[in-house]
Formats: structure tokens, sequence, C-alpha cells
């Protein structure tokens, strides 16, 4: 393979964008010492911008986990009226720039009445941690609707059909055979989920804007530290981000990586 | 026991088309068709997983075309197994007494009693991703049965299995509906197998049932062209078979014919009409099948001449027209006919 000019040239591609990628990361990296990266992290609002991302992220993700596992299955096993239509349309948001997602919720949420009704009830989304969840799960709930699609239209429905035969209703069977057999598509497309909220900055900035210490997640409190020139806090925020990227990629491809095609 | 009347359902890619159908209690009832039928649309009518867009579907009596499958009492095998992947071969059996609420310990001893049955317990900790596709029916047949439903339903059990297994498996199946008398219909595009399990068979053709009768009525007098194509096979027999020094010796309604073939008990037999000679005289030759008998009856086929010789059972004989006319054979002449041990197939 590597005797011609071609092959030599088509590797040496492959090595130029490995070395681009490394040094990208390499120079994050590089540009602090374990001592002020330590000491940045321990500091409260690196802190605070952890555990906002944490609990934002998590909770977005099951949210995404809850909607995608009937929306899907729908899609999946049954035929109606206007579904490619629908399924278009549920599409939409993987090409949508994120901005513009959050300029929509922006509009939805803070200048409609159904945003002043939910507001009468106690959830506000504009400028608060709610409207970081609600950015986050607008923009990857299309992810999860397509690794889920493809994970139940894998299955047979015949072993359901077998389950119902076997004394199960048709949500039982659901439950018992589908569900569990989906495991590894469930698990790939949550962490990819899960990744996707931990790193979601522009619909996130757009409802929730970034206020420090109260809607600052960790690409907020990197924005907001790179804007004032205060680089140890921003190089923490980067590295912990890079940590996490590294964590469930390997966890996604040790899935199986059922949602590698999207 | 079951009835389906006037059953249609349009499923784009299959469909059934004005089905009815009568199956009686206890009967081993096959569906025989090509692929694409509407086989495995009908049976999954009946077990209620589609509702048919017009019809009825009655179970001893009751009127079942809008219950839930949990209710009927029905129980499925698939051609390709259908076993629960992330559950235990014993969990798979047991599947089905836990949706019913069957205690443990009754559960774990039916279990146990059913893979005993069907020679799977030293399976019954093993997940079936490792299994053979034997194994993996076996234990099919065994969720499926444990739960005592009034009916079974076989779509197509067998196809997917190597011709030694599915032999094995065949007797198997008879041998637990003898068991059991658990009404079953069983779907199939072997004509061996419907003619060997079936007490009925129903034959079926783009969505539309064409024939139901037994086995000797839809083999031997096929009511359209389509089956007597699709079935194709003629000198078809049940007997019982006796082995003596490596021959089987099969008697059939007072006759006994040999075959080179070694197997015993209640069995199939078939011989090709191309592979029986036809004689007007006794001939010495060294095939162990000799009979007399007379034509009844000729069919005449273009350049090949089918001739019905009844020498106790009807056999069909295949000849040239040339031979046919220089030997003068007509109907009512007394024949011989000598057919080869080799030539009698055992199924």
């Amino acid at each position: 393979m590597l005797n011609s000019k071609f092959g030599i040239l088509i590797v040496s591609i492959a090595l130029l964008l490995t070395i681009f990628i490394l040094s990208l990361i390499a120079c994050i990296l590089t540009h602090t010492s374990p001592h002020i990266l330590l000491t940045s992290i321990a500091s409260q609002e690196i802190g605070f911008a952890i555990k906002l991302s944490l609990l934002t992220s998590a909770i977005s993700t099951l949210m995404c986990i809850a909607v995608s596992i009937p929306a899907s299955y729908s899609l999946a096993r049954y035929n109606f009226f206007g579904k490619t239509l629908l399924s278009t349309i549920l599409d939409l948001p993987l090409a949508l720039p994120p901005l513009v997602a959050g300029v929509g919720l922006l509009l939805l949420f803070g200048t409609t009445s159904f945003g002043a009704w939910l507001s009468d009830f106690g959830l506000k989304f504009v400028f608060t941690p709610l409207g970081i969840i609600i950015a986050q799960f607008a923009v990857n709930i299309s992810f999860m609707l397509r690794i889920m699609r493809s994970t139940f239209e894998g299955i047979s429905p015949r072993y359901e059909n077998v389950a119902q035969t076997l004394g199960c209703t048709p949500m039982q069977a659901f439950l018992q055979t589908t569900l569990p057999m989906s495991k590894n598509g469930l698990m790939a497309g949550g962490i990819i989920t899960w990744s996707k909220g931990i790193g979601e900055f522009g619909a996130a900035l757009m409802v929730a804007g970034a206020t420090r210490m109260k809607t600052e997640t960790l690409p907020i409190s990197l924005y907001l530290n790179m804007s004032c020139g205060d680089l140890d806090l921003a190089m923490a925020a980067a590295v912990i981000l890079i940590i996490i990227s590294f964590v469930s990629l390997y966890i996604f491809e040790r899935r199986g990586g059922v949602a590698r095609l999207y | 026991m079951i009835r389906i009347e006037h059953v249609s359902k349009d499923l784009g890619e299959f469909k059934l088309d004005d089905a009815t159908l009568h199956i009686d209690e206890g009967e081993y009832f096959i569906i025989l068709g090509p692929t694409g039928a509407g086989k495995t649309i009908l049976i999954e009518t009946i077990a209620g997983i589609y509702r048919p867009d017009s019809g009825e579907v009655f179970l001893n009596g009751a009127d079942v075309t809008n219950i839930l499958p949990k209710d009927r009492q029905i129980s499925m095998v698939y051609q390709d197994y259908m076993l629960f992947p992330h559950l235990t071969v014993a969990r798979n059996i047991g599947f089905g007494l836990r949706q019913k609420k069957v205690g443990r310990s009754e559960t774990r001893a039916k279990v146990d009693e059913i893979a005993d049955l069907l020679g799977v317990s030293h399976l019954l900790r093993r997940y079936p991703g490792t299994l053979s596709g034997g194994e993996k029916q076996r234990i099919a047949i065994a969720r499926a049965v444990v739960t005592e439903p009034a009916v079974l339903l076989l779509d197509e059990p067998l196809s997917a299995l190597d011709s030694r297994t599915t032999e094995r498996l065949r007797a198997e199946l008879a041998r637990i509906h003898k068991l059991t008398g658990t009404t079953t219909i069983h779907v199939t595009h072997s004509f061996e197998e419907a003619f060997a399990l079936g007490d009925r068979i129903a034959v079926m053709c783009g969505g539309r049932i064409i024939q139901v009768g037994t086995p000797d009525e839809v083999f031997r007098r096929p009511n359209s062209k389509f089956i007597a194509d699709f079935v194709g096979v003629e000198n078809l027999f049940r007997g019982r078979s006796v082995v003596h020094d490596d021959i089987s010796e099969v008697r059939i309604d007072g006759i006994s014919v040999v075959s080179s073939t070694v197997a015993s008990g209640d069995i199939s037999v078939s011989i090709r009409p191309e592979d029986i000679l036809i004689s007007k005289r006794e001939i010495e030759t060294s095939a162990r099948n000799s009979f007399s008998g007379e034509i009844t009856e000729v069919k005449d086929m273009g350049g090949i001449v089918r001739a019905v010789v009844d020498v106790g059972v009807p056999f069909v004989v295949a000849l040239t027209k040339r031979s046919y006319e220089d030997m003068e054979l007509a109907p009512g002449t007394p024949v011989c006919i000598v057919f080869k041990a080799s030539a009698t197939h055992l199924f």
C-alpha cells in the first residue's frame, strides 16, 4: 500500500490531520501548569460551573431519553399519515445552528402568552438555569431521536409479538423485550447527548445568558474568562471539557457506537 | 375450536383475502403455500397481532376479533426463534408463566419439566446467543407450550434448520402434539412436512385459501393446477415401517413396499412416477417391489402419459406416449408395475 506515491500522499494527510488535532489539545494542556490548574479547578467559580454543567446536562439528557423513547418508537413501528413530514421536522435541529434555536426559544418563552403562562407557574426559562436545560434539550433531542429510532428499527417487532402471546400487554411487551434489548443504543445515545449537553453554548447563551455564578456552565465560563483575560480559569474549564469528551467518546465506542453514522 | 370467518387484512406487502377456515379441537392443522402467500399474516391474525380489516375470529365459540393476544391463550413460535437475547434459557422458557404471575417454585418446576421433555435441560443457564438453531427452536417450542395454550401456532418452525435437525424436530413436534393434544396450526412451504404431520391441510396462494382437506385429498386430488404444480408430488403414502437386514418394509393399506432407506415406525413414502416400470406381463428384474393391478385412469400430458394403476393403493406411473401406444394400454388393462427399493423414498 505504502509503496505508491498515492499511498504515501493519503496517509500523510491522515497523519497531518492527527497532528493538527493533537496540537490543539496540547496547546490547551501546556498553557497551564498542574498547580495552577488544580487551584483554578478548586476555585468557587469553576466549582459552580462544573456543578451547573453536570446538573443541567444530566437533567436535559434524562428529558431527551424520556421523550425520545416513545417518539422514536412510534416512528420506528407505526405508519401514519404525514410521518415523512413529521420525521423531517424532527430532524431539523440537526441542521439548525444552535444560536438560531436559542433565539427561537428566547422568543417562545420570553414573548408569547405560552411563556407567560409557564412563568406564572414558576417555570421561568429566560436568563435562568432552566433555560440552559431547555436549550440543551432542544439542540440534542434530534440526535437522541435518530439514535433510538435506528436502534428500535434494528429490533424485530416479532419479539414483542411473542411476548404478547405469552401474556404481555403491548406496553409490557415493549418494556420487557425491545427496551432492554436496546440497552446499547440507549447508553450510546445517552452518553453522546450528555456530552453534547455539557458542551452546549450557543442556544444556552441566547436563552439563559452568560451571568457569572448564575448561568455559568463550563463553556460559558470559558467564554466569560477568555473575554476578561483570566486565562487560568478559562484553561481550567477547557481542560475539564476535554476530559469529559475523552471519557464519553471512550464509553461510546465501547458501547458499539450505534450512532456512529450520525 | 377456531373459526376464521371472511377475514381480510392488507399490510401492503402481504395480504389476506377473505379467508375462512374451521379448525377442530386437537387437530394438527397445516397451512401450506409458497413464500408470500399470506400464511404468516393468517396466523398472526389468529394470534391477535393484527386486527383484521374485516371478518371475525372465533375461539371456542367466543368472538376474539377485538381481544388482545395476551387474553387468547394462543402461543406462537417463529421460524427465527425470537428468543429474548437478554434472558437466560430458563427465563426465556418461564417468560409466559411469569406474566401470568405463577409462583416461583411452580414456574421452576414447570420449566424443568418442559426442558426435560424437549431435551434442553443442560442449556437452562445459557444465553440464547451461543446456541445452535436446533437448540434455539426447541427452547422456543418449550417457551410456547409451557403455558399450556389452547392453540399452538408454528410459523415455518423447521425452515431455518439443516435437514437432519429438521427430521428430528419434526418427529418431536408429532410427539409433543400426541402428548399434549394441543390444537396446532403449522405453517410451512414444505409438502413433506405437510404430508408427514398434518391431520388436515389448507393450501394458500396470493392471500387466499384455495383448498382445505386431508393430506390425501390435497395431494391426490388437487382442486387446481396451482396446487398440482405446487405440491408436485405423486405416489405419497403413509405407512408403518419395520426394518430387517438394513431394508425397510413398509405396510401401506394392505400392500407392502420395500425401501433401501432405513427408517422405522410411522412414516411417509414417496415414489416418483417416472421410477415405476409398467408392463402387461410379469417381468423378472432385480427390483424388489412388484405389484399387479389394473389401469383405472389415464391422463395424456402431451409427450408423456400418466396412468393411475390400482394395486390396492393407487400408483401414478409416467411413461412416454410412444410406449403407451406400443403396449396398447388403456383404462381397464391388467398390468404389472415394478420399482426398485432405492427408488422408494421414506421420510
